[in-house]
């Protein structure tokens, strides 16, 4: 097929505490398509950071056109005629349409200074009608636009902007372009790309592995920051690469039961503790039942926009459902805030500790109090004493690595800032927690402690609903698996210690 | 025809739901916040954030409430050409502070920067205190001035990544006290008659000073539309991140737009001092004030990014009208700052964006 | 690695103190006056009293832009009604401060708007209310004097306004250190979203930091008022900006969550020492306020976190 348009070659990229990419050889051959697939926390979206100047690798060579090339930020990236669809966007909502489209690049159309309005519309207009948008009136605010449409229009601004720089045979990224769109559209996307790759590379990212493997040229295999395999179509007529092959790479070997300590493992009360009986959220899930028992982890499973998320939210108070019901140890109740969930025992531990879990301004004292002040009055007034032994007590309980509990938390690695978002919910004495990914970003020895964390707490009666970073994660630590998919859940699996299920297996039910 | 529907009022929701800039209430519930209230106001703050109808129902409003409250007397022609030569000079200085609000800063130094202004150039002119006499030199040493003081509040919330609410807070401080300083505390007589024929006289029956707020609108609308250093205003209310990545130079601008500002305060600075021929180191208290309110009721988001200079001048015209309708009606003068109170506060309440608040909470 | 900013501030602003009052003494030997000291101690109960209040909400990350108001329509009810209601008048003007900032709070709180927009706004109303009540100064009668010595008097070296002083510092640092209220007006400042998601009340701790700031306002408006015998609808206008520096210049961070009532002590011992000390080596008050305005802005660059606002605007 020709010299590749686009090489990398021994990509490093180290961020504090994790490897990124460990030498990641890649290529991007004119007029294809490419599927990038892995899991999250693979390196996929460091990658592509990377290919679009907003990172820089730390070891390695970027080769565009048998050149290499420094690309230090999207601006230079796409006068390289490389350029990517955000998955959350990058257009401005309060600009029209053309305004976008031709955003700093303005000056063709000025005539005395003064922008030509009909001018920009009509090649607005133009370039529009290359990615199919014939009937949209380039003067439109770009907010009143549907997901897909916006996705268009910035697929036809990195198309003007290639040409504008004459690059040749530009390389266009898609970041999960297809989790914001319907049915119908998402056909009507691949057929659209489809066209572009006469005039461009395209490199897609999906989680939907069916997608990915019909409508690529070769699905390129990312695992833990390593290439795993690229699957290849030989012709563009021949049958499509079976998605087991590929989810057999991206999940990979079976770690050892010991990793996750299933020895650990004990088997759940009988007391429901947790019970959520047809709960929906409009547009994101419906029909949500689940029983969670006494000292019962079960780990919820499903991709992006699955409606795992908002399911999380909903039990613990930071959403409202818009139906069903939610009764704790057989109490109905309604949570119009945190505040509520938190009354009768539910916490959670938030996936971005830093926003969202901590204060990270505030000493270790403060973030492990914060829920408790009432019990460390005494009279109307805080006792010192009590805050300090409170403090002590719970620092030593989850192995907190502090030199004192008056650093602020924002000085302490991402292990220990985690220990502590854990601790501060232990001292509430919640019955219920939700863990939204605990592994996030922290290194193997901190990962290991939490795994044993979980587990002990799960011995002591404490029931846990866990969603992790990988499924091996998730079937290791659970005592059974909810997996979700578009909105609804569609099987249960038992994972007793010794017999778990292979991933290949779940991964088959989630996408 | 296009293959891809367009988002009609009524199309099925996304398969997934937490797309970005998708209408509020998933985004209130997002941000956890539900609220009925706002859900129930959405409507009217549509009808509000877009353009600038809702400013003429409300002036509209105005006028039926004081034409009714007054007997018709409001509605005379006298009365409607009293309102325009006073909306005149707040038009201006809301035509300025509305530039630095579109890029979603803020700028509190209004008034110390007009008395600064005011101040120097009424040593100036032809005066009762010292005896320079620069004429109409003195019109682009006064705008200089304003510039500079807003070059300095741009630099200050650039390249010392200051929030420009306090750096301004800060600059009034220090242009007030200048004033006070370089003027002594004294009320200077300006004895050039010229200026005072221009700032109070009529042109085919229009008073200049709502001539000369026209000339101002004109040429901001044009840039606001027609420029592409307006329409990186707007992309930078819009979303400051993504405009720096789509290239703009983000901090250039935002000083380039202090300045302006700056230097149209220094054009009111003179406008105002003319109209009473004196000039003194109060001059500008009571300017931010109102204009601060009319940009809230014309309908530009202080969250940034909505409305323009239409909004700016139809503001004025409201605030303006309303503190008229309030004398005709023998409303005491001390009611008026309650009234542009609370009509800030509503006003706010009404455009803001809340998903964009950054720093003020 | 960042630095712990809950300690370095306050060391700069002590130093600036220790700096100011050198420099200040060898202008003119006469600043460590007992005389003098004495006159620097009555400002600094204001400054102390309405930065006291002010702290409360900027801890939150928010601003009172309504105290200067506040503190004028306390010195016009103040005076209208000492003569007749005796010391019942302090209760009755306490009150209103506190229910002036309980309605900053419910309007920042409920209709969710930046609070400079809605302290300005109710500054506005509270300056149309202290000029509906008196238009002109007012100045107390002379049967008063004796209520007003409550302000005014001593007990023996002891001058009342220290005595005020030190129970206003000690009513809000036992709020700040010692109450739950403290810590969650700073646990909201620090992280709003986490604290949401910890179930605490923040609308209630917010409104309560509001109607603190109120009631430090009114206290200032007290002495202020009280040590002048009058009071009139601008009376309290300078300290907006006198109590905002109060704070800042004591290294509280703009962006709340760091700083506090110790902080905020310093800051009004240096405002006090600034103004007289300038005012003694024959700066007038109009080039204070150039030097104090270039002070605050320093001192809100060197304390503001930029850290925690990705875009500043």
């Amino acid at each position: 097929m020709g010299e590749p348009v686009l090489r990398l070659r021994g990509i490093v990229k180290r961020f504090p505490g994790v490897v990124a990419l460990r030498g990641i050889d890649f290529e991007v051959r004119p007029h294809e398509i490419l599927g990038l697939v892995g899991e999250n926390g693979a390196g996929k979206s460091t990658l592509m950071k990377i290919l679009v100047g907003l990172e820089r690798p730390d070891e390695g060579e970027i080769v565009l056109r048998g050149r290499p090339v420094v690309l230090d930020g999207p601006e230079t990236a796409i006068r390289h005629g490389i350029g990517m669809v955000f998955q959350e966007g990058c257009m401005i909502p309060n600009l029209s349409v053309l305004d976008n489209l031709f955003l700093c690049h303005e000056d063709g159309f000025t005539r005395f200074g003064l922008l030509s309005p009909r001018a920009m519309a009509e090649r607005a207009r133009e370039q529009l009608a290359v990615v199919g948008l014939t009937d949209l009136d380039p003067r439109q605010q770009m907010s009143e636009l549907s997901p897909a449409r916006k996705q268009m229009v910035e697929v036809a601004r990195l198309l003007w902007l290639s040409e504008l720089y004459q690059a040749q045979n530009p390389t266009l990224i898609l970041d999960e372009p297809t989790t914001v769109l319907q049915e119908g559209e998402v056909r009507i996307l691949f057929s659209l790309l489809a066209k572009l790759r006469e005039r461009a590379s395209i490199v897609f990212i999906s989680h939907r592995l069916e997608e990915v493997v019909q409508h690529t040229d070769r699905v390129y295999v990312l695992k833990d920051g390593e290439h795993v395999g690229t699957l290849e179509r030989p012709a563009p007529d021949a049958p499509a690469p079976e998605v087991p092959g590929v989810v057999r790479l991206m999940v990979g070997h079976e770690l050892s039961a010991e990793h996750y300590r299933e020895s650990m493992q004990t088997e759940p009360g009988q007391e429901v503790v947790l019970r959520a009986r047809g709960l929906r959220k409009t547009g994101a899930f419906r029909d949500f039942s689940l029983d969670l028992h006494a000292g019962e982890i079960v780990g919820l499973v499903g991709l992006l926009g699955s409606g795992k998320e908002e399911v999380c939210r909903c039990l613990t108070g930071a959403e409202r459902p818009d139906g069903g019901s939610i009764e704790v140890r057989g109490q109905r109740v309604r949570f119009a805030s945190p505040k509520d969930a938190i009354a009768v025992g539910v916490g959670c531990v938030p996936i971005d500790r830093r926003s969202d879990g901590l204060a990270t301004t505030l000493d270790v004292a403060d973030n492990v109090n914060l829920l408790v002040l009432r019990r460390l009055l005494a009279g109307p007034f805080l006792s010192p004493r009590r805050e300090r032994e409170s403090a002590e007590h719970w620092v030593r309980e989850c192995l907190i690595k502090a030199p004192s509990l008056r650093t602020p938390c924002g000085n302490l690695s991402g292990g220990n800032q985690q220990k502590l978002v854990i601790a501060k919910w232990l001292a509430a004495q919640v019955q219920v927690l939700i863990l939204d990914h605990p592994t996030r970003g922290i290194d193997v020895g901190a990962k290991d402690e939490i795994y044993a964390r979980i587990r002990t707490l799960a011995a002591s009666g404490m029931s846990l609903l866990i969603m992790c970073d990988t499924l091996e994660e998730d079937i290791g630590l659970s005592n059974r698996l909810v997996v979700m998919k578009d909105g609804a859940i569609v099987r249960e699996i038992a994972c007793a210690p010794r017999r778990k299920p292979p991933p290949v297996e779940v991964v088959s039910y989630v996408v | 025809m296009s293959p891809f529907p367009s988002t009609a009022p009524g199309a099925p929701p996304a398969r997934h739901p937490s797309e970005k800039g998708g209408d509020s209430s998933a985004a209130d519930a997002r941000e956890g916040r539900p609220s009925a209230l706002r859900a129930a106001l959405r409507p009217a703050l549509q009808f509000v954030s877009r353009g600038i109808y809702g400013q003429i129902v409300a002036l509209a409003l105005v006028f039926a409430i004081f034409a009714v409250g007054t007997g018709g007397g409001y509605l005379s022609l006298r009365n409607v050409l009293t309102i325009l030569s006073l909306a005149g000079i707040p038009m201006i200085v809301c035509l300025g502070i509305h530039l630095v609000i579109i890029i979603g800063a803020m700028d509190l130094s209004t008034e110390g920067v007009i008395s600064l202004c005011a101040v120097i150039c009424g040593f100036l002119i032809k005066n009762s205190f010292t005896h320079y006499d620069i004429g109409f030199w003195v019109l682009p040493v006064s705008v200089a001035i304003g510039a500079l003081a807003g070059l300095v509040s741009g630099v200050l919330s650039t390249a010392a990544r200051m929030p420009s609410f306090i750096a301004t807070l800060g600059i009034w401080w220090v242009a007030q006290g200048l004033s006070v300083v370089v003027g002594r505390g004294n009320s200077v007589k300006m004895l050039d008659p010229r200026f005072q024929t221009i700032t109070n006289g009529d042109t085919l029956g229009l008073p200049n000073t709502i001539l000369i707020a026209l000339v101002f609108f004109a040429g901001l609308w044009v840039m606001q539309r027609r420029t592409r250093f307006g329409r990186y205003m707007y992309a930078m209310g819009g979303d400051e991140a993504l405009a720096r990545q789509a290239g703009i130079k983000v901090a250039r601008v935002k000083v380039l737009v202090f300045t302006l500002t700056g230097a149209i305060y220094g054009f009111a600075a003179l406008l105002l001092s003319a109209r009473l021929a004196a000039t003194n180191p109060r001059i500008g208290n009571g300017q931010l004030f109102p204009s601060m309110t009319a940009v809230a009721v014309g309908g530009i988001s202080l969250s940034g990014g909505v409305g323009g200079a239409l909004n700016a001048v139809f503001g004025a015209l409201i605030v303006v009208a309303l503190n008229d309708g309030m004398v005709l009606m023998k409303i005491s003068p001390y009611v008026q700052n309650a009234v542009n109170g609370i009509v800030l506060i509503l006003a706010v309440a009404l455009t803001i964006d809340r998903r964009k608040i950054g720093i003020i909470k | 690695m960042k630095r712990s900013r809950l300690v370095q501030p306050l060391t700069i602003s002590l130093a600036l103190l220790v700096g100011l009052v050198g420099v200040f003494t060898l202008g003119n030997p006469s600043f460590l006056s007992a005389y003098n000291v004495s006159t620097i101690l009555n400002a600094v109960a204001i400054l102390l009293a309405v930065g006291l209040g002010q702290v409360c909400v900027i801890l939150t990350g928010g601003i009172d832009l309504s105290v200067g108001s506040i503190m004028s329509l306390v010195s016009v009810v103040l005076m209208m009604t000492v003569g007749r209601l005796g010391y019942g008048a302090y209760p009755l003007v306490a009150l209103i401060g506190l229910f002036s900032g309980l309605l900053n709070g419910l309007i920042v709180s409920k209709l969710k708007i930046p609070s400079f927009i809605a302290t300005l706004g109710t500054q506005g109303v509270l300056v149309s209310i202290a000029y509906l009540l008196s238009a002109g100064p007012l100045t107390a009668a002379e049967d008063a004097y004796g209520v007003l010595d409550f302000v005014n008097g001593h007990l023996g070296p002891i001058q009342a306004t220290w005595i005020i002083s030190a129970v206003m510092l000690a009513l809000y640092y036992a709020m700040q250190r010692f109450m739950p209220l403290g810590r969650q007006i700073i646990y909201i400042g620090a992280n709003e979203r986490m604290s949401w998601l910890a179930g605490l009340d923040i609308d209630r701790a917010r409104i309560l930091a509001f109607a603190f700031s109120g009631f430090g306002a009114a206290v200032a408006g007290i002495v202020l008022s009280a040590t002048l015998f009058s009071g009139y609808p601008t009376m309290g206008l300078p300290y907006v900006l006198n109590s905002i520096a109060v704070v800042v210049v004591g290294g509280t961070a703009m962006t709340g969550g760091a700083g506090g009532v110790l902080n905020t002590v310093v800051g009004a011992v240096i405002m006090g020492v600034i103004q007289n000390g300038l005012t003694v080596i024959g700066v007038d008050v109009y080039g204070q306020q150039v030097f104090l305005g270039i002070l605050v802005i320093i001192a809100v660059a060197v304390t503001f976190d930029r850290s925690k606002v990705a875009i500043i605007k």
